[in-house]
């Protein structure tokens, strides 16, 4: 699959545009399938972690293309996210999202561009036997391709990219004033070892300037 | 009756097709989707949400997209 340098570069600066995963569709030309000329977002809830499409934005993405004559294996079947740090190998939550939505088609491609660079890149095909590979991803710079735009990319990045908090995992919610560990699983077990006498312990003196930066 | 239906399963389809005079959408569905569970597809109509019980009318436009397009680092 190849991005012309535009898709490539756009896709690169929304990737960095927040501190969370993105995703969009990639747009092809009715000519060459597999050659990326547009990455294009819709409105998303998104974390650090992950990256959830809103089902009415895909819509309204759908119809927006067939009205702009655009077939839907030109705009519906390369499916780009990103995620955190180095890695890009797909998750179990990606590989299940790349069954249910896209399995039914008779080729789908999952594209994963880490922040650190990496890529990965699967085809998906139903024609024949079916299968799967991973192909070869390469920037095109022999095509044409238009100037970068950092202002228009920004501002579809904040129409459409809403960063949600991780929510904390033992719910130690900021939002409690009394900071009760009820909900923490492990509260239990560490109030029994404080209480059991076999269990020592040694609490060191604080100084103050160990807070210090 | 004619009507214009978008979807993306198969070859992928947005063009104007003949279907019968009063079919409901679930029916609609049933028929061009048959390995398809409705609870993973938003179907609209005129880029509205409908019921599966409503009439198709000459002239709609017929959207049946996908749901829950979720990526994640961790499951």
């Amino acid at each position: 699959m190849r991005f012309n340098p535009f898709a490539w570069a756009k896709l690169k600066f929304l990737c960095h545009a927040g501190d969370s995963e993105i995703g969009g569709f990639g747009i092809t030309s009715r000519d060459d399938l597999l050659l990326v000329e547009d990455f294009v977002t819709v409105k998303q809830s998104t974390t650090a972690i992950s990256v959830k499409f809103d089902d009415v934005a895909v819509a309204e993405f759908f119809e927006d293309q067939v009205d702009a004559d655009r077939m839907p294996e030109q705009f519906a079947r390369i499916w780009l996210h990103t995620h955190p740090g180095d890695c890009p190998n797909p998750s179990s939550t990606d590989e299940v999202t790349f069954a249910r939505v896209f399995g039914n088609c008779d080729w789908a491609i999952m594209f994963i561009l880490a922040r650190g660079g990496q890529t990965y890149c699967r085809l998906r095909f139903n024609s024949g036997p079916g299968g799967s590979m991973n192909i070869p991803v390469a920037v095109d710079f022999y095509t044409s391709f238009a100037a970068s735009d950092h202002t228009a990319w920004q501002k579809e990045h904040k129409r459409n990219v809403t960063i949600e908090p991780l929510v904390p995992r033992n719910r130690l919610l900021a939002q409690s004033d009394d900071w009760d560990l009820v909900e923490d699983p492990f509260a239990n077990e560490v109030e029994a070892l404080l209480e059991d006498d076999m269990f020592e312990f040694e609490v060191e003196s604080w100084e103050d300037d160990q807070c210090r930066i | 009756m004619r009507i214009l239906f978008i979807n993306n399963d198969g070859a992928g389809f947005a063009d104007h097709i003949e279907i019968e005079s009063n079919m409901p959408v679930a029916k609609f569905f049933a028929q061009k989707l048959p390995h398809g569970r409705p609870e993973d597809y938003l179907i609209r109509v005129n880029r509205q949400p409908v019921s599966r019980d409503q009439i198709l009318r000459e002239g709609d436009r017929v959207t049946i997209t996908p749901r829950k397009i979720e990526g994640a680092i961790v499951s």
